[in-house]
């Protein structure tokens, strides 16, 4: 086993946890364990929070500009063991290398922009808001928060929440996925040797019940999610029916709507990325294409010929553009809703149920799968797949487009092809999803913007990223100053 | 081998670097030149490298086509005549260089691409000294 058992990391020390529940961490392009992670205990939970709740005060007296330095140190631990980080994700992940390097550039990127706390985190003041009476605003850290990650990210995820949380000023725990849980365990060697003072950041591997633990604890101040829409409200109900703050970002079901006048190549070549990226594993993966008018059967033609050259297997292989996907489970239920799509009339194009990787014939693969004829009405136009499948439904213009886009109770993303600036105004003014692609196929917000969402995507708020994270990780003090 | 995507250009302009470092290294000593290209490969390589690291960007991770490394692969001997050093030395340089101008043309990266023709033209750069060695 490469990895071994997985630690938790609390108060600054590795600890080994005393839960006899372990499960097995598999490489998804071969099936090999290659870690376990433990559940841990609800008191493994507590000695996380008391930690942090422990190290709040002195960490939130030090200096702003102090903080920063610990963050330009993670950043660069992080450079530094770039390509290890990278091949660590694509191990337990399955996507492609490439892509595991643009996600460990989002995550240093966000370390980068919370660098900027001193700036970031100041606060504003009027003279004269009364006859010799001054006001000031003043930005300040609220305690101990956590964050819940999901498997499709896994290095990423929680550097939308944790750089920013912890330059504000208070401390952090970090919940990894369990299905993918080590490119966490991983950072945290990092964030050990940046010498972060014990206490600030916490690492408990686990499942619902160090979930559970969090919620209920009333030292933890807030919590921020990424994962299923089904668990992103139930985190957004009990944190709040305990008093903490929430952001919470769910499911998604997301269109790319091409219009008659797109320019086809890039097109098809930004739709491939976004539906087969990551094998699909992407809340902001395209699922749908809604082929508007004219455009539609040049476009099916185009988007099937090249899916179908897409070479899939072991994304530790640079010549491959497809990794599998990230667990047998995860497979079986793909493969479920391409069954269901054929049962409900759905004519497939391209059936990624053969393929087959040599040298793997234990991996999670699919290939890539496209229907056509998908009607907005059948299970595989609504359910979030989470693979790599794609439904085509022709339309008659953009309206029919636009109402298809609102019905889907999800708004996380959307994408237009259009080279009609009138149809991306309209486009990006109408539409209800909280991140837009114009001729982009991944919307994906760079660091210094929210990761938003709508709808049945996104419960609270205040997203990650951002000025947006600031506002989440800190409490707004109003001053009213009068000096006799 | 067809170069599809980011991640395989940039491992193969390592490749052929690390490949020129190793043959001008080999060769040292029989051409003048051979101890300063080496070094200009190694050089390089550290570029490609943070070109790698932060050249990715995650909305626009889309397949590259037209790129086959077959195209730009030579054949080396490091323990030939001076003289067939010197002309294999200037076919890797220009096969470096033409590699580096097809794939900057087609990397959807503007930094990486603008890399990619700095590179071009310091294989170009030697090719060409290399030629003027040779008359």
């Amino acid at each position: 086993m490469k990895y071994g058992t997985l630690k938790n990391y609390i108060g600054g020390e590795w600890v080994a946890s005393t839960s006899s529940e372990l499960l097995d961490v598999h490489n998804p392009a071969t099936d090999e364990v290659i870690a376990r992670v433990p559940l841990s205990t609800p008191d493994e939970v507590n000695r996380a929070v008391a930690a942090a709740k422990e190290a709040f005060q002195e960490w939130r007296e030090t200096p702003a500009v102090v903080r920063a330095r610990y963050m330009f140190r993670l950043k660069a631990l992080m450079e530094e063991h770039f390509e290890d980080l990278a091949r660590t994700v694509t191990t337990e992940h399955g996507k492609i290398l490439d892509e595991a390097r643009g996600e460990v550039r989002r995550a240093i990127e966000n370390v980068e922009v919370a660098a900027g706390i001193p700036s970031l985190m100041m606060g504003y003041n009027a003279e004269d808001v009364a006859a010799g009476i001054d006001e000031e605003c003043v930005l300040q850290p609220v305690g101990v928060f956590c964050c819940i990650a999901p498997f499709n990210f896994p290095a990423m995820v929680p550097f939308w929440f944790m750089p920013y949380a912890i330059a504000c000023g208070n401390t952090y725990i970090v919940k990894p996925s369990e299905v993918c849980p080590i490119s966490q365990n991983r950072i945290f060697e990092l964030l050990d040797e940046a010498e972060f003072p014990p206490g600030v950041i916490n690492l408990v591997n686990g499942a619902k019940g160090v979930v559970d633990a969090l919620l209920a604890h009333p030292d933890v101040a807030g919590v921020s999610f990424v994962g299923s829409t089904p668990v992103g409200k139930y985190i957004y109900a009990t944190a709040a029916a305990n008093g903490k703050r929430a952001q919470c970002q769910a499911g998604a079901k997301n269109a790319l709507v091409v219009m008659p006048d797109a320019a086809l190549d890039s097109t098809v070549a930004a739709i491939l990325t976004s539906a087969f990226g990551t094998a699909g594993q992407r809340c902001l993966a395209g699922a749908l294409v809604l082929a508007v008018g004219d455009i539609y059967e040049p476009l099916k033609a185009r988007l099937v010929e090249a899916a179908a050259r897409i070479k899939v297997g072991d994304g530790l292989d640079e010549s491959v553009q497809m990794g599998p996907v990230v667990s047998r489970r995860a497979l079986e239920r793909v493969l479920g809703y391409i069954e269901k799509g054929l049962q409900e009339g759905a004519a497939l194009l391209l059936d990624g149920r053969q393929v087959q990787v040599a040298g793997n014939p234990n991996g999670y693969f699919i290939g890539p799968t496209i229907f056509d004829r998908v009607r907005p009405e059948m299970t595989i136009a609504q359910d979030e797949i989470f693979g790599p499948v794609l439904g085509i439904i022709p339309v008659a213009d953009f309206d029919e487009a636009l109402a298809i886009i609102e019905a889907i109770p999800y708004g996380n993303a959307a994408s237009l092809f259009t080279s009609s600036g009138k149809w991306a105004r309209e486009f990006k003014y109408r539409v209800r999803c909280g991140n837009i692609g114009i001729n982009i196929g991944i919307a994906a917000p760079i660091a210094t913007f929210p990761f938003a969402g709508m709808k049945q995507s996104f419960f609270g708020d205040l997203h990650g990223q951002g000025r947006d994270a600031i506002q989440f990780f800190t409490d707004r003090k109003v001053v009213i100053t009068r000096w006799f | 081998m067809e170069l599809g995507t980011f991640g395989a250009i940039l491992r193969f302009a390592m490749q052929l670097e690390e490949q020129s470092a190793a043959f001008y290294a080999a060769a040292s000593g029989t051409v003048s030149l051979f101890d300063e290209l080496e070094q200009a490969a190694r050089k390089r390589l550290a570029r490609l490298e943070q070109a790698r690291r932060e050249g990715v960007a995650e909305m626009i991770l889309e397949s590259i086509t037209g790129l086959d490394s077959e195209t730009y692969t030579t054949t080396l001997d490091p323990q030939a005549s001076a003289a067939s050093l010197r002309a294999q030395a200037r076919a890797l340089e220009e096969a470096a260089a033409r590699f580096y101008r097809d794939a900057a043309a087609r990397l959807p990266i503007r930094e990486v691409a603008r890399l990619f023709q700095r590179l071009a033209q310091e294989h170009e750069t030697a090719a060409q000294q290399l030629g003027e060695e040779t008359g």
